[in-house]
C-alpha cells in the first residue's frame, strides 16, 4: 500500500471535503449561533476578510461542529473501532448541548466520518492518518490566513446557495 | 514519552507562560493561559491518568468562566 | 509515528501564531487549532477506550472556554457603546 505521508495527505483531503460539505449543508456561514461567533465574524471582516467566511470560522470556534465531529470520530475509531466512533458521536451531541447549540451539524458530521474512517481502515488506511489529516485540514481553514480562508468559504457558500436553495 | 511530543509540550508551556506574563489585556491573558493549559495535557496522558486528565479538562474552563465574571464586572 | 509528529508540530506553530496575533478576537481561531492538535495528540499517545472520553472532555472544555471569552468580550464592547 502507499507510504504514510501520502496516506496522511489523502486523508486530509477526505476530511476537508467531509466537514466542509456537512457545514455548508447545515448553513453554518449564514448566521452566528452565539454572540461570540458574530463578534469574531465582525473582527475578521474588519481585518479584510469576508463576513460569511468569518461567521463560519466563529461558529467552528464557539461550538463543536462537523470538523470536531470528524476529529473525534477518527479518535474513536483509532481507540475502539466502529463503536468508539458512535460513542464519540453521542459525546459530541452532549458537548453541543453544553455550548448552547442544536447539535445537528456536529452529530451528523461525526456519524458520517465514523463510517468513512471505518471504511478506509478496511482498504489499507490507518485511523491515525485521519487524525493527522483532520489536524492539517483545520490548519488550512483556521490557521494560515483568515483573509484567504474566509474568502474561500464565501465562494463555496455562493456555490452552495446556487445549487441548493433555501438560503437568503 | 516520544521526544518530539515532549519538546512540543514544553514549548507550548513556555510560550503560554511568557505570553501570560507579557500581555496587559485581561482577555489576552486568559487566551495565553489556555495555551499553557494545553501544554500540560500530554504529560498527564503519558502517565496514564485518564481520570485526572478528564477532571482537569472540565475544571479549567470553569475557572476561566469564574475569572470572566470578574472581568465583566470591571468593564461594566 | 509521523501522525503524532504532525500533531505536535502544528500545536507549536498555532501556539506561536496565538502569541503573534494582536487582535483579541482573531486569536481564537488559532487557539482552536491548538485544541484540535492537542486532542489528536491525546488520542495518539494512549489508545484506550476511555481516551475518547478524555479527548472529548478536553475539546468541549476548550470550546466552551473560547465561547465564554468571545461572548464576554462582545458583551463588554456593546455595554461600552
Amino acid at each position: 500500500m502507499l507510504d504514510e505521508p501520502t496516506r496522511i495527505l489523502i486523508a486530509a483531503a477526505i476530511c476537508w471535503m467531509n466537514f466542509m460539505a456537512v457545514d455548508l449543508i447545515f448553513k453554518l456561514p449564514e448566521s452566528g449561533g452565539v454572540v461570540g461567533a458574530t463578534a469574531i465574524a465582525q473582527q475578521v471582516e474588519a481585518g479584510g476578510g469576508h463576513l460569511n467566511g468569518g461567521t463560519m470560522m466563529g461558529n467552528i470556534v464557539s461550538s463543536p461542529d462537523a470538523s470536531a465531529g470528524t476529529l473525534l470520530a477518527s479518535c474513536g475509531v483509532f481507540c475502539a473501532g466502529l463503536f468508539g466512533g458512535l460513542f464519540a458521536a453521542v459525546l459530541v451531541y452532549i458537548g453541543n448541548r453544553v455550548c448552547y447549540d442544536p447539535g445537528y451539524a456536529g452529530t451528523t458530521g461525526c456519524i458520517t466520518a465514523t463510517f468513512i474512517v471505518y471504511g478506509a481502515t478496511q482498504i489499507g488506511f490507518a485511523a491515525s492518518d485521519f487524525i493527522a489529516g483532520m489536524v492539517i485540514a483545520i490548519l488550512t481553514i483556521q490557521g494560515i490566513s483568515y483573509v484567504h480562508s474566509s474568502r474561500l468559504i464565501a465562494r463555496l457558500w455562493k456555490i452552495r446557495c446556487r445549487l441548493l436553495r433555501g438560503c437568503q | 514519552m516520544i521526544d518530539v511530543v515532549m519538546i512540543a509540550s514544553v514549548a507550548l508551556l513556555i510560550i503560554g507562560m511568557v505570553a501570560t506574563i507579557v500581555n496587559r489585556d485581561p482577555f489576552d491573558k486568559l487566551i495565553s493561559l489556555s495555551v499553557l493549559i494545553a501544554g500540560v495535557f500530554p504529560f498527564i496522558i503519558d502517565r496514564g491518568y485518564l481520570d485526572v486528565a478528564t477532571a482537569t479538562a472540565l475544571i479549567a474552563p470553569l475557572s476561566t468562566i469564574f475569572t470572566l465574571m470578574v472581568c465583566r464586572r470591571e468593564r461594566a | 509515528m509521523i501522525a503524532i509528529y504532525v500533531c505536535a508540530i502544528i500545536a507549536v506553530y498555532a501556539g506561536l501564531r496565538v502569541v503573534v496575533e494582536k487582535n483579541t478576537m482573531r486569536k481564537l481561531p488559532f487557539l482552536n487549532v491548538v485544541s484540535f492538535a492537542i486532542s489528536g495528540t491525546i488520542a495518539l499517545l494512549l489508545p484506550h477506550p476511555l481516551t475518547i472520553l478524555a479527548a472529548v472532555a478536553y475539546f468541549v472544555g476548550s470550546t466552551l472556554e473560547s465561547n465564554a471569552i468571545a461572548s464576554t468580550w462582545a458583551g463588554g464592547i456593546r455595554r461600552d457603546d
